[in-house]
């Protein structure tokens, strides 16, 4: 059985997928130690767990970006978010992977410190990465400035002969946690050799109290959430959608929204803080999201069209694969008017073929190896006793 | 600025949109496309091929971009593109068709 280290960035969305292969990792007999900021995240990893905090030094920082939409938020996740911290993790995770000893390192796409201690002590590693846009070329400036990122945190801890354009791509293997399909076969991708294992579900989602009774079977039911993290979100988009839903014959929605706003819904939109998204999609006709990568992926799961709206990170480039795949419809998150929502929806719901495209995805999202392939390949990695010289 | 290319490039954006709420949104030269526009890559394509086409001109917008910084890029405003398209119109051998 091998030693197996773990490191990801204290984000919720990287650290489920990461929980869902660790846990199909001890289920084979692996021996795992998790790298992360403890004072963050270190209360979601299991009871038990063996942690190797990279925040014990520092007091614990507020994630939170400042709002910023679109190119920009892209700019401020490396350059504010992304650099600084794995700057700082250098050291401490270098310091765990003495200690701990493991055969094989999984490292987040978005944790570079974890690729560049593997690279530096000539260990085995994989990417785990969590979204299909990161790893499609972009346009020359962004890639440029990406590489230029990577070369300065590079050139301040790695000796010249180990430094290479994108250290954070590994050349053992990128666990994609997502389909071929969904990043489109016409697109380029980053050179790297990619093992694509669908989503990766960790099975521990709590209950979450919902009026399932007001739902009527009779009307088609749409899902409007724009995610978890409502980090930025003012209320103007959650206002247009109660408007253009106003009166929709035949449609009902369930939005997931500040609960301020459940006194001027109108009789067929239902506001919730939370819901249960999943049982949600189960008997849902649609969707509308801000193409978040996991509701994404949970919504073509269940074969669901879908409206995208995106915001920021990498949801427009999520945005275009879902609308170029023939299963969505876009729009402007910002400027959409009632009439042009309602326009949308009725157009969504009044085309099958969206659906179709869906569920090709879906059925391709549900053969996909998931975490459990996930856990083979690292499993058989750690154990070719691969090393570099 | 050349006031007719810039009248031009608003027309342009206005059409490639084509969604109610540009009809009335104020377009000048201090609108930028990401911020104020939400101009999604695909679109600003789409508009770099209508300018192409309507001023008759090799317009070559990828190298133009190529040599922006990201910072440039997020600042990109229609000021930027309508001042590319008049250099590119003194450029021997080019004129308004």
């Amino acid at each position: 059985m091998s030693r197996i280290l773990i490191t990801v960035p204290p984000l919720t969305g990287h650290l489920n997928p990461a929980l869902a292969v660790a846990e199909a990792l001890a289920g084979r007999g692996h021996t795992l130690a998790w790298a992360v900021h403890a004072q963050q995240i270190g209360n979601a990893l299991p009871a038990g767990a063996r942690v190797y905090p990279l925040d014990a030094q520092v007091a614990a920082q507020d994630a939170a970006l400042p709002p910023a939409r679109g190119l920009e938020s892209v700019r401020l996740f490396f350059e504010d978010y992304t650099f600084p911290m794995a700057r700082a993790a250098l050291a401490p995770l270098e310091e765990a992977v003495r200690a701990f000893r493991p055969d094989v390192m999984v490292v987040d796409h978005q944790q570079p410190a974890g690729a560049l201690v593997a690279r530096k002590l000539g260990l085995p590693w994989v990417s785990l990465v969590t979204t299909t846009a990161s790893i499609q070329k972009g346009s020359p400036t962004i890639d440029a400035w990406v590489a230029d990122g990577f070369a300065e945190l590079q050139r301040a801890y790695l000796p010249p002969e180990l430094i290479v354009e994108r250290p954070d791509f590994s050349p053992y293997q990128m666990i994609v946690f997502s389909i071929r399909a969904l990043a489109g076969s016409e697109r380029a991708l980053v050179d790297a050799p990619y093992y694509f294992v669908g989503a990766a579900h960790a099975e521990f989602r709590r209950w979450i109290e919902f009026p399932w009774g007001w739902l009527d079977h009779e009307q088609r039911l749409l899902l409007v959430t724009l995610g978890t993290i409502s980090r930025d979100r003012d209320t103007r988009f959650f206002e247009i959608m109660m408007q253009a839903l106003d009166g929709m014959a035949g449609v009902q929605a369930v939005m997931v929204a500040p609960t301020a706003l459940a006194a001027r819904a109108p009789a067929n939109v239902l506001v919730r803080e939370m819901v249960p998204q999943l049982k949600l999609l189960e008997v849902a006709a649609g969707v509308i999201c801000h193409a978040g990568h996991n509701t994404v992926c949970e919504s073509l799961t269940r074969g669901l069209p879908m409206i995208v709206a995106p915001v920021r990170d990498d949801q427009p480039i999520i945005a275009r694969q879902v609308i170029d795949a023939g299963a969505g419809l876009f729009m402007r998150y910002g400027k959409v008017t009632p009439a042009t929502a309602r326009a949308t929806i009725e157009k969504m719901l009044s085309m099958p073929e969206l659906a179709e495209n869906a569920k090709f995805l879906g059925k391709a999202l549900r053969a996909a190896p998931g975490a459990a392939g996930a856990a083979a390949e690292i499993a058989s990695l750690a154990g070719s006793g691969l090393r570099a010289a | 600025m050349n006031e007719a290319i810039l009248a031009a490039l608003i027309s342009t954006i206005r059409k490639t949109v084509a969604e109610d709420w540009i009809e009335d949104f104020p377009i000048t030269a201090a609108t930028r496309f990401h911020d104020d526009l939400e101009l999604e890559s695909i679109e600003f394509i789409k508009i770099a091929d209508a300018l192409q086409s309507y001023f008759g001109a090799q317009l070559d917008i990828t190298e133009f971009l190529s040599g922006k910084t990201i910072a440039d890029l997020i600042a990109l405003n229609v000021g930027d593109i309508a001042n590319f398209i008049s250099g590119a119109m003194l450029e021997p051998g080019l004129q308004l068709a």
